[in-house]
């Protein structure tokens, strides 16, 4: 094992540097390159390159910041609670597995969606995530949350037929947005951050908080949620609701807050009980969904919106498991989502009211459906069971209600994952019907997104150690309880770099 | 190497043959190059063979230390701050001889099975789930927390599903399999809350910090309040998979599957999931009347149900089903008595019975068919009936009731159904808002493209 005296953190500062451009860069050069007209006829390559690029650094920069103790970078002016460019453990954790998505979503898009406009966006989008979870300086986020959400609206307004969904998500988008920078503005007038923080500095909490429900799609704002799952390509769905820019958000903005006990805001447990009705009510109405895309957008919303439930924890226990929730639920169901893509490009709509007989036309397929839906819904051995153990575990002490509501939500979405198999795969086979073999590049992307949920399920101690430091240096305590030092390590870490 | 080295060793090869026959077998299938029968029969049936061997050898080495426990503590899984996440796993009198039989049928089913499905479309996924079914089996059995034994009871009760269902081309098995996994799945939730509220009450899922003593002697170590929560939410989680009146509705329906999972999962051991978490937990249970009593009535009620239901179902299978219902009830009612070994050779001698008769069946029929065909009628088989001295009108109603079976899915259907129309009318208005908000209004009389 690497330590501290390995690596020490201020002999690879300039390294970490380089790579976070490295990991911005690689997307937003091969966006650039195709909107100038370059690789036109085969967009996929240099968008799989890029990405492969971006993940491979990504990977690379989690492996130094875990060899380097945990270290948290900073670069480039710092405001309010973070600076420019911020490196810590949950950078670290989350940034392998939004490439991740990104490059599976390049591998598996069907060649008609995947034209070069399209890919285009595809990428700066990636490019623009990437830089959002890179960053922890309050006007950054503001601008970086237009960056990420303009090519998702680009894209479902240009769908035949989606531009009803493109008006909704632009209306709760709008509204998201401006509470948002309205809210960090209030923020860094009075910070919340500093003891002293007055009635403006908990207004503007109050804002954003508002604009991480809108964003998140939690109840009551949660509508656009599945319709942008119905309306829109499944790339653009998946690449804008799966890295969770919003709760990323909520992380940098609502934790850390100096007049707040344990440096959770009250923002954010109001946050969490919300996300555990969205998870309870989504889950609920996935068991009467008509149509495969409405099945998948309601799962996507129920299971994602329990990494906001376990962020108001107040013992690294429990935030470690909306970490894991962030890694396993982003990981299933993309595989979950991708996987109805591909099988919606053979087989076009698909109805959930009877049995569609899927299975003999796409055996592998079905497989892959069924082993991602038991991923997503907490089943033993993989990394969903671990992060449902970590929240429902971490709760108990505080609320109880927390944990049966996860349960609920565990249960009802276990039904509607069995439910949503029978009925696409199960049903009278069309003898003479056509069959269509899963590609090689759909069964790479797909494995190479179930492989992490099955091997850390089965062998979770590197991760879970791993984000038990991020989660002590954004609580600012040890898992023990001790407490951490001023700029939020625990004790015996440091922050390199900063103004 | 001590004695405990050795049990340990056996131990943790009964999980590993079958979990690792799972990977050999399930990953080729995934990857499109599926092993031929012969093989797959070959290494499903190798991987019993080898957990069956280390049950005995495991059973031989406790029988000559007069049963006397051997916790086996495989690690660690995970870790943080106070939170530590084990998996140990426990030999003693009452997991081993269930494993030893467990795994036994397993491989038996498994040599009837590769013939029985040659050539079937289906017959690596069979395997598969068979091998799946067999690694929670053992997992749940061998548990000695109770965060394990989910673990194993999940594996078992998504295999049993996915083998109901294993005929999904008919709309019938894919409604079986629904109503089967549904019903798990609400009763999973009996499971899952106890587990937290063991949590909460002693800061660990494991049953030492619940049970002092060796298994049959054990007591409970926690108060009886807690006792009483736990084991209601236990027998809540066994009356599921026990099929008990009102959740036995699955277990008729489960008979779409083949008839080798059908004899292993309703005939020998899925159906005693139940029965055998009550049992291992019978401490509990002993420390709380009321989960003991509510058990004996319910059980009781439903071997009630089963005997007057089966006794005039018309095909064989769903005789056979209820029949396995009756018994598994009279199994709860024995633990609800606060017995323990005698459910324990109940459970043993029923389960290989009824598996046998389940695999039988087929060839039963056939053999019934000839014999009709040679003495030209039906064979006379007596008369008599138990209700044949009521009155008429009380044996008519009788006859109405196990007809209806009970009246159950009326009574199921009236607590499901209006929560499914409540949920379809807020999808349906959620829906009708979405739509509202992408409606163009800016141009009336535009279509909004």
């Amino acid at each position: 094992m690497i330590g501290s005296d390995l690596i020490p953190p201020e002999s690879v500062q300039g390294l970490m540097l380089g790579l976070v451009a490295t990991i911005v860069a690689a997307p937003a050069l091969a966006a650039i390159m195709l909107a100038a007209g370059c690789f036109s006829r085969s967009p996929r390559t240099p968008a799989v390159a890029a990405l492969g690029v971006a993940l491979v650094a990504c990977a690379l920069l989690s492996w130094l910041w875990h060899a380097s103790t945990g270290a948290v970078y900073e670069f480039g002016e710092r405001l309010g609670g973070g600076s420019f460019v911020h490196v810590d453990g949950i950078t670290a954790a989350l940034m392998p597995t939004v490439a991740l998505i990104e490059l599976a979503i390049v591998l598996v898009a069907p060649r008609r969606f995947l034209d070069p406009p399209a890919t285009s966006r595809l990428l700066l989008g990636a490019a623009a995530t990437f830089a959002l979870f890179a960053t922890a300086h309050p006007g950054a986020l503001v601008a970086l949350w237009f960056a990420t959400a303009l090519p998702t609206w680009i894209s479902i307004r240009g769908t035949p037929g989606g531009r009803p969904a493109a008006r909704v998500f632009a209306t709760v988008m709008i509204a998201a947005f401006g509470a948002m920078a309205v809210g960090t503005l209030l923020m860094i007038f009075d910070p919340p951050w500093e003891r002293g923080c007055g009635v403006v500095g908990n207004t503007g909490g109050w804002l954003v908080a508002l604009a991480v429900l809108m964003r998140k799609g939690i109840v009551p704002f949660h509508s656009w949620y599945p319709s942008l799952y119905s309306g829109a390509p499944l790339s653009t769905a998946l690449a804008a609701t799966m890295p969770q820019v919003a709760a990323y958000t909520a992380v940098r903005l609502l934790m850390g807050h100096a007049d707040h006990g344990m440096g959770v805001g009250a923002e954010l447990v109001v946050l969490s009980q919300l996300a555990l009705v969205t998870a309870a009510y989504g889950a609920a109405l996935a068991l009467v969904q008509r149509d495969l895309r409405g099945l998948v957008g309601t799962l996507a919303m129920s299971q994602s919106a329990l990494v906001l439930a376990g962020l108001a924890g107040k013992v690294p226990m429990e935030l470690n498991g909306a970490l894991c929730v962030w890694i396993s639920s982003g990981l299933a169901l993309t595989g979950i989502g991708l996987v109805a893509w591909a099988l919606e490009s053979r087989a076009g709509t698909l109805s959930l009211t009877t049995p569609q007989g899927r299975f003999h036309d796409a055996p592998a397929i079905a497989a892959f459906f069924l082993i991602f839906g038991l991923a997503a819904i907490g089943v033993p051995g993989t990394l969903s069971f671990v992060a449902d153990d970590l929240i429902v575990s971490g709760s108990l002490d505080e609320q109880l209600h927390a944990g049966l509501l996860v349960i609920v939500s565990t249960v009802l979405s276990g039904i509607a994952v069995m439910r949503g198999w029978f009925l696409i795969f199960g049903g009278p086979v069309a003898i003479d019907g056509p069959r269509h073999q899963i590609l090689p590049r759909e069964r790479f992307a797909l494995t190479a997104l179930l492989a992490p949920l099955f091997i850390l399920g089965l062998w979770p101690g590197p991760l879970v150690t791993t984000l038990e430091r991020a989660a002590e240096q954004l609580l600012g305590v040890t898992a023990d309880g001790q407490p951490a030092d001023a700029r939020g390590n625990p004790p015996g870490e440091a922050t390199i770099g900063g103004p | 190497m001590t004695i405990h080295d050795a049990v340990a060793a056996l131990v943790v090869l009964q999980l590993a043959a079958p979990a690792t026959t799972l990977a050999l077998v399930g990953l080729p299938a995934l990857f499109g190059r599926p092993l031929s029968e012969r093989s797959t029969t070959s290494i499903v049936g190798g991987g019993f063979a080898v957990g069956f061997l280390a049950a005995l050898g495991v059973l031989a080495i406790l029988a000559s230390r007069s049963f006397v426990p051997e916790v086996v503590h495989t690690g660690t899984w995970f870790a943080v701050g106070h939170h530590e996440a084990t998996v140990n796993l426990v030999a003693d009198a009452l997991s081993v001889p269930y494993v030893c039989f467990s795994t036994g049928l397993c491989w038996l089913v498994n040599s009837f099975a590769g013939k029985y499905l040659h050539r079937e479309p289906g017959f690596t996924r069979f395997f598969i789930l068979l091998a799946l079914f067999g690694t929670g089996m053992n997992l749940m059995v061998l548990a000695d927390s109770i965060d394990v034994m989910f673990a194993g009871w999940e594996f078992v009760g998504i295999s049993s599903a996915l083998l109901i269902g294993f005929f999904f081309e008919r709309r019938n098995a894919i409604d079986a399999a629904l109503r089967a996994y549904t019903t798990y799945r609400i009763c999973d939730v009996g499971l899952l809350v106890a587990a937290v509220v063991v949590h909460r009450a002693v800061g660990s899922g494991d049953f030492e910090r619940l049970f002092g003593a060796d298994w049959p002697h054990s007591t409970s170590l926690v108060p009886e309040g807690t006792a009483t929560v736990v084991s209601l939410l236990l027998v809540f989680a066994a009356l599921g998979k026990t099929a008990q009146v009102p959740f036995s509705g699955w277990l008729p329906r489960a008979m779409e599957g083949p008839t080798p999972s059908s004899a292993i999962f309703y005939g020998a051991l899925s159906i005693h999931a139940g029965a055998y978490v009550l049992l291992r937990c019978e401490a509990l249970l002993e420390a709380a009347p009321l989960a003991r009593m509510a058990l004996v009535v319910i059980a009781a009620g439903s071997a009630l149900h089963a005997g007057l239901v089966g006794r005039v179902q018309t095909d064989l299978k769903s005789m056979l089903a209820y029949a396995s219902m009756a018994q598994a009830s009279l199994i709860l009612v024995e633990i609800g008595l606060g017995w323990r070994v005698v459910p324990l050779v109940h459970v043993v001698g029923h389960a290989i019975l009824r598996s046998l008769q389940i695999l039988r069946s087929p060839s039963a029929l056939h053999d019934r068919h000839e014999l009709e065909a040679a003495i030209g009628g039906h064979p006379d088989l007596g008369g008599w009936s138990p209700v044949s001295w009521l009155p008429a009108p009380a044996r008519a109603a009788v006859y109405r009731i196990a007809l209806e079976r009970g009246f159950e899915e009326p009574f199921v259907m009236g607590l499901v159904g209006p929560v499914i129309r409540l949920l379809e009318r807020l999808a349906g208005a959620e829906r009708a808002w979405v739509a509202w908000l992408g409606e163009k209004r800016s141009r009336p009389g535009g279509d909004g493209q």
